[in-house]
């Protein structure tokens, strides 16, 4: 064979094995992904397994870019997540196109390990976190009281805090179902652990658990809360030298002055709310807009807005509002929003309700760590109701709402990068 | 505003209008001159006709002449068709001041303020009018009222919460809370504020349905608990099952009204919600209600529904019983053209040939022979049923069948001849279970002869399961370009008589020998399901991965990955 043949095969080879190399995979985000949830479970899965992803914020919804590997075609196959085949050349224009424009595109280097505050008999959907992390097959740990006070929470990047309540009433739910077996085991087993570390009721155990969280996150950790576990861990922090429990929970009435005595210093993202103090009504403070368990104080459902932010310049916040839809039909929780007054000034608000006094999705720094809330119990179950059916998220397969908790969930594997404002 | 909003808007009020009308005129005739009632005739005719400038100029001259209201009211609705209600505004800017306290010029004012978005004024309108009579539910109940018209419950609610403090009591707005409670999705409150409505109002179940059929999925049992609870008005319970209807669900609507004790009312309620579950052809509901309803008041005509009903629920046992509790009921002519058919047919169906035979022979003095040539074909269809071919055709002697003819087609293919069938069973009315596998299998073979395929289809009629699945794994052989079907056929008797060794031989015999073929998903799914029953989760994962990684464009890849999530996540 001639030399002059055999150059040209021999560049055409190595060009092909290059272009190979370079191929990669492509997972929009935007309405031509089949299965939006699904998708963060196989860049999880990616992370898990060493591989390097990329997150292309505000490019086709926040679409995820991972290596041609014949395992991760085969998972999202399985999945039903849309991907596209991109090769070298393609890549080099999406990435001038993110260049261009208020996009960036972002590492995600490993899997954080990721904790749930939940009772250890609470089945997935009793949580829309655990609903989407199982059915996004993200694995994480089921952590509670007795975890957070005697383990070492730094051996977790995130932890997750569902509808529990901090201040250790129960959600005031003795009001209507003190008499319901489920009501009474909870109880019985949160005083059981409370007597086991030398404490005298619940509220104190949960007081004691709030601070650990709270150390946690001012030592580098990732907070992510929905619910009432938002409204009633900043109460639980902020009341930690005052007795804001209701007699029906610890047998002592609350302080009368304890308004005057909270201390908003230790909370994440409230300031100078104000205590609910009457027993007969179901509510903790004025820190949720919508008062959705107090007939008279009701308000109704509307739209939340998610807000953009500069993707160079505020990655973080960029990553928490990735979505496909930038309005979102609002739900219920026990805390479905935060009236923007008591909100300390230097909070990131992510999401708001056009016109109205609450917003509904926050983020801020506390110490070496961060924490996001987000309001509601269940995006795709706005009225939820104790006793409902679960939400299948089969059915849900691109829910806006999910994908922020999904974002939450990911965002602790980015690549730390200074940030600019 | 959109056309089609203006065009609602219009309909709305010549609703209201048709309520105002005749106070209206009622008070018209007490004051006004024959000549003033000339002129609204005329308003009226021109309006009718469409003559719209003419008719805003005899509106504008009935009011001048003293028919103030008819003549607000004309004026709106004309106006409100050419899209110029802020044209009426000057007129109301007069109006009102002379009649602060007529509650139909007000009401018009607030509808004209805030369609045209003034909702300022029309705020201040409604105080207004409301600290000139701070005793009167009117100015809260309009400015309610055209609010919620306008999707603005939230603010329809601000206005009711003050009535209630101003008023003491919102007992006089109680319908209108309700639509404000439906407005803002309280679907729960909404039902008890109906619940209320119909206390004092019975005849509004019509409105309830109307109002919380849009409540979604996950709110409805806040809806039944309200309006299926003890001790509400029967039109709550009504209102409750025509709900169910529109939900989808009549058999949940049948369960709240069956449980009631048959009065006359209740009856007609029945009757009313029999008629409803048959115009949505949900048939069991329809048989039991028509059932019900015969049972506490006697009548043929609802008997024979119910028999009609029960066969299109595939009921025969009940139309059988129910159309023999009619036909005593009914003079000969109507039994053999009514009841006998019926009849026929259920029998047919329950494969109790030799009864319908003989039933056919005690009435074929009244029917003749004609008529009974009419009821050949049931007949045959009946020995067809039970299994028995040479009296199917004996029953067919006297009445020759056309070639096209489904039950030629059925006889066809009992005896192998695969042409015949393939021809006439295209013309199966309803075609069942039986035959569109015969279809399906008839399309994908050219053989012309089976006698093999006539058996197994025999021994299917016949419902002798056992030996059908064997004939149509015996063809599998016989019919090479039709054996992926014919085994998949077998496969599906043996996991529906829960045989699980010999169901999953085939259904490996199916994805392993026919990987090919538009039968290997299914087999695929079968084998997890297997699988998953035996306890051996990998394997039904495994089988469930192959199904949705080599059969990508199959139909039932999305049943795949449901229940391989419901693996992985241990919910089976």
């Amino acid at each position: 064979m001639r030399w002059s043949a055999v150059v040209p095969m021999f560049v055409a080879v190595v060009g092909l094995a290059r272009a190979a190399q370079a191929q990669q995979l492509l997972m929009p985000m935007d309405d031509q992904q089949a299965s939006h949830l699904k998708a963060y479970g196989i860049t999880f899965g990616a992370l898990t397994d060493g591989i390097r992803s990329e997150w292309l914020l505000n490019y086709r919804g926040g679409s995820f870019l991972v290596p041609d590997l014949p395992s991760l075609r085969r998972s999202a196959a399985l999945a039903g997540v849309t991907f596209e085949v991109v090769d070298g050349a393609r890549v080099a224009q999406i990435r001038k196109e993110i260049a261009d424009g208020n996009m960036d595109a972002v590492p995600l280097e490993k899997a954080p390990r990721i904790a749930v505050y939940t009772p250890p008999d609470a089945p997935p959907w009793d949580d829309a976190v655990t609903l989407a992390l199982a059915y996004a097959g993200i694995p994480y740990e089921k952590i509670w009281d007795d975890d957070v006070l005697n383990t070492d929470l730094s051996k977790y990047d995130w932890i997750h805090l569902h509808h529990e309540d901090f201040t250790g009433q129960q959600n005031k739910l003795f009001l209507g179902f003190r008499d319901a077996p489920w009501f009474i085991q909870s109880r019985d087993r949160d005083l059981a652990t409370a007597r086991r570390h030398g404490l005298a009721d619940i509220p104190a155990l949960k007081k004691a658990v709030a601070d650990r969280l709270r150390a946690f996150v001012d030592r580098g950790g990732f907070l992510f809360a929905m619910c009432g576990a938002t409204e009633t861990l900043e109460l639980a922090m902020g009341a930690k030298l005052v007795d804001i429990a209701g007699p029906f929970s610890d047998g002592t009435p609350m302080d009368p002055d304890a308004d005057a005595k909270m201390d908003w210093s230790r909370t994440f993202a409230v300031q100078g709310a104000h205590l609910e103090f009457a027993a007969g009504v179901n509510a903790m403070s004025d820190i949720d807009g919508h008062q959705v368990n107090v007939p008279s104080r009701r308000q109704p459902l509307g739209t939340f807005t998610l807000f953009g932010f500069s993707a160079k310049f505020d990655p973080v916040a960029t990553m928490l509002v990735q979505d496909h839809r930038t309005v979102i039909g609002d739900y219920y929780g026990v805390t479905t929003s935060f009236v923007r007054k008591v909100l300390k000034p230097g909070v990131t608000v992510l999401a708001h309700e056009e016109g109205a006094p609450w917003v509904k999705y926050i983020h801020g720094s506390y110490g070496q760590g961060s924490w996001t809330y987000l309001g509601g119990h269940d995006p795709e179950d706005p009225q939820h109701n104790i006793g409902a059916p679960p939400t299948d998220l089969a059915l849900h397969p691109n829910s806006p709402g999910y994908r922020l908790i999904l974002n939450n969930v990911l965002f602790p594997a980015a690549k730390k990068k200074p940030l600019k404002t | 505003m959109t056309a089609r909003l203006r065009a609602r808007i219009a309909a709305s009020l010549f609703m209201l209008a048709l309520i105002l009308i005749a106070p209206a005129a009622r008070s018209l005739r007490a004051q006004e001159s024959p000549a003033t009632g000339a002129i609204v005739a005329r308003a009226l005719d021109a309006e009718s006709a469409g003559r719209n400038r003419e008719a805003i100029g005899s509106w504008r001259a009935a009011i001048a002449a003293g028919a103030v209201v008819p003549g607000v009211l004309g004026l709106e609705r004309v106006f409100s068709v050419l899209a110029q209600e802020e044209s009426l505004l000057v007129a109301l800017d007069t109006l009102v001041p002379q009649h602060p306290r007529e509650w139909q010029i007000r009401s018009v004012q607030l509808r004209v303020l805030t369609t045209i978005g003034l909702d300022g004024r029309a705020a201040r309108a409604f105080t207004e009018w409301r600290d000139l009579a701070p005793t009167e539910v009117a100015p809260y109940r309009e400015y309610a009222r055209v609010l919620l018209f306008n999707n603005r419950a939230a603010a329809a609610d601000t206005v009711l919460r003050q009535a209630s403090e101003a008023l003491g009591s919102t007992r006089a707005l109680v319908l209108e809370i309700a639509q404000m409670r439906a407005g803002l999705g309280l679907w729960g409150a909404a039902a008890e504020a109906w619940r209320d409505v119909m206390l004092e109002e019975p005849y509004y179940e019509s409105a309830t349905v109307w109002s919380l059929t849009p409540a979604p999925a996950e709110s409805r049992d806040a809806v039944r608990n309200v309006l299926g609870a003890r001790g509400v008005p029967l039109g709550a319970t009504q209102a409750l099952a025509l709900l169910e209807v529109a939900w989808n669900s009549p058999r949940n609507g049948w369960t709240a009204l069956g449980a009631l004790a048959p009065s006359d009312t209740v009856v007609a309620i029945w009757r009313l919600f029999a008629d409803e579950v048959e115009r949505v052809r949900a048939w069991s509901t329809a048989r039991d209600a028509l059932a019900a309803i015969h049972a506490s008041r006697p009548d043929a005509g609802v008997a024979l529904r119910g028999a009609q009903a029960a066969l299109a629920a595939a009921d025969p046992v009940t139309a059988l019983a129910l159309a023999r509790s009619a036909a005593p009921m009914l003079d000969e002519a109507r039994r053999n053209a009514d009841a006998l058919p019926i009849e026929l047919d259920a029998l047919a169906r329950l494969g109790r040939a030799a009864e319908a035979e003989a039933l056919l022979v005690r009435s074929a003095p009244a029917l003749g022979a004609d008529g009974v040539r009419s009821h050949a074909r049931t007949i045959a269809w009946a020995w067809i049923r039970a299994g028995d071919i040479p009296r199917a055709r004996r029953a067919l002697a006297d009445a020759p069948l056309s070639a096209e003819d489904a039950v030629a087609g059925w006889l066809a293919l009992f005896d192998g001849d695969l042409v015949t069938a393939r021809s006439a069973l295209r013309n199966t009315e309803v075609p069942g279970q039986d035959a569109v596998n015969a279809l399906a299998l008839l399309n994908r073979t050219r053989l012309q002869r089976s006698e093999t395929i006539g058996a197994a289809f025999l021994a299917l009629a016949r419902g002798d399961s056992a030996q059908a699945s064997r004939r149509f794994e015996a063809a599998a052989s016989e019919l090479p370009d039709a054996a992926s079907l014919l085994l998949t056929l077998a496969a599906r008797i043996e996991t529906a008589r829960r045989n699980e060794d010999r169901s999953a031989t085939l259904w490996r015999r199916v994805a392993a020998e026919h990987a090919q073929s538009g039968e290997a998903p299914e087999a695929h799914l079968e084998l997890a399901r297997a699988s998953r029953r035996g306890g051996d989760l990998k394997g039904a994962r495994e089988h469930l991965e192959t199904l949705i990684l080599d059969y990508p464009g199959s139909a039932l890849v999305p049943q795949a990955r449901r229940e391989l999530d419901a693996l992985r996540m241990g919910a089976v």
